[in-house]
């Protein structure tokens, strides 16, 4: 069957609306799951036995599980103690607490890798403790946090279409529908693949920008 | 009409693990052998050979391993008419061409943090091409690979659980197949989980000791090292 891409432009429409929903469930995961990792983060650096014990369990968990697996508990598992959730739902949940625990760990290694050697340096020169904290540790953690931060952005968005198992209509389940009804396979993979390509690199040059434009004037 | 959760089931699940291992590894072999020279083409002065290594790469990376699934399933047998790609098959097509991208940027990067004396004494003693990269670097390299290497290694073996979208019948889908069986969805997930992090961990764990014992273990300084400009100090 040579390939003709004539049969997709019906379904120009269809393909935009689920790579919109594939954007917005990425931006409602990226955020929830970046404010969730602050908590984490903290439980994780605390002095205290338990929060830290539990804030790990849950990023090693989390990191050492499949997403597909995360995502079925929370779409078929938890029906059976009454929790039901439509697919969105279930998918940005899943979504959510998955990037939480790795958004942590890039917290986690942004502030550990401000050497101890500058608070003390800041505690010489006077500083104050908000001043330490926001001028010494924040900002240059930040400028360690950005890149893989991003990066993370990128592989959540990939990740996003692991939630066309649970039928949410985003960008790979409507290209599974456009397949079973025209059987332009190949093209619409085509097609597909470049959306999501496209998006990833935007997000890629992005991040680059932000590295050489915003961060660098904040080089201490 | 359901049997509640016994031996039968554990049973089922340990078969699916051994598939999901089974094609992990072949994954890594294929994508592993690729990624190599894919690392290597883009470590090369040939510069043909570095675009079409960063074209491949940038074009897996940027898309869904999902969608690459999908793709080697139901694109390649239209491509090819007459073929039928079995489900094994598809799986451990998709996940060595996803291996591989992520593999050669791995072997690129260990490549690029080999000092350049090292490739420029490799050649003052006139070694070859091929000596140079198999006495030289590669032996080098392969240190600082290793904890990245089963960094991804867990990537792998936790998005190989997407092969359970094409039907093949991996710890994934072991864990779907117990669910419906038992009409326990909870308790049959959280043993495959278990199954996962086990696996995942345990390999975790070995690149944390391993990567420990590379940094405590000094690296004895090599003979030319203060010769060379840009060795030692900054660092």
């Amino acid at each position: 069957m040579p390939l003709y891409f004539g049969d997709l432009i019906p379904y120009a429409g269809e393909l935009f609306t689920g790579l919109l929903i594939s954007l917005g469930i990425t931006a409602v995961a990226a955020v929830a799951g970046g404010l969730l990792a602050i908590g984490l983060y903290l439980g994780r650096a605390s002095r205290r036995a338990l929060p830290r014990r539990l804030a790990g369990a849950y990023i090693e968990v989390i990191r050492n599980t499949p997403l597909l697996l995360q995502l079925y508990l929370i779409y078929f598992a938890l029906p059976q103690i009454g929790v039901n959730f439509d697919p969105i739902t279930a998918g940005i949940i899943a979504l959510t607490l998955n990037n939480a625990a790795y958004v942590a760990e890039i917290y986690r290694a942004g502030f550990e890798s401000i050497p101890t050697g500058l608070n003390e340096a800041a505690a010489a020169l006077g500083l104050s403790r908000r001043s330490t904290f926001v001028d010494v540790q924040l900002v240059p953690a930040l400028r360690n946090v950005i890149p893989p931060l991003t990066n993370q952005i990128i592989l959540l968005f990939l990740a996003s279409s692991i939630a066309s198992i649970v039928a949410v209509p985003e960008l790979m389940h409507v290209m599974m529908g456009i397949t079973s009804e025209t059987f332009r396979t190949v093209e619409t993979f085509v097609v597909g693949g470049l959306l999501y390509f496209g998006v990833a690199f935007l997000l890629a040059m992005t991040s680059k920008l932000i590295e050489t434009r915003v961060i660098r004037w904040k080089v201490a | 009409m359901f049997q509640s959760f016994g031996p039968d089931d554990l049973l089922l699940i340990a078969q699916g693990a051994v598939v999901t291992l089974v094609i992990c590894s072949l994954a890594v072999v294929f994508g592993g052998t690729l990624g190599l020279a894919l690392g290597l083409m883009s470590a090369g002065r040939i510069a043909i050979l570095r675009w079409i290594s960063a074209v491949y790469v940038g074009a897996i990376r940027g898309v869904p391993v999902l969608l690459i699934i999908f793709f080697v399933y139901f694109g390649l047998p239209l491509a090819v008419p007459g073929t039928d790609v079995p489900d094994y098959l598809a799986a451990v097509i998709a996940l060595s061409v996803f291996a591989s991208a992520y593999v050669s940027e791995i072997v690129r990067g260990s490549i690029a943090a080999i000092p350049r004396g090292q490739f420029e004494a490799a050649e003052a003693l006139g070694l070859s091409y091929w000596s140079r990269y198999r006495f030289v670097i590669l032996p080098q390299a392969t240190r600082i690979i290793v904890p990245p290497g089963i960094g991804f290694l867990v990537v792998l073996i936790k998005d190989s659980s997407l092969v359970a979208a094409i039907g093949l019948m991996d710890l994934a889908r072991s864990g779907n197949i117990v669910a419906s069986l038992t009409a326990n969805p909870i308790l049959s997930y959280l043993v495959v989980g278990a199954v996962y992090f086990v696996i995942c961990y345990t390999a975790s764990a070995f690149a944390r000791r391993y990567e420990r014992r590379l940094s405590t273990r000094a690296v004895a300084p090599g003979v030319g090292d203060s010769l060379v400009v840009g060795s030692g100090v900054e660092k």
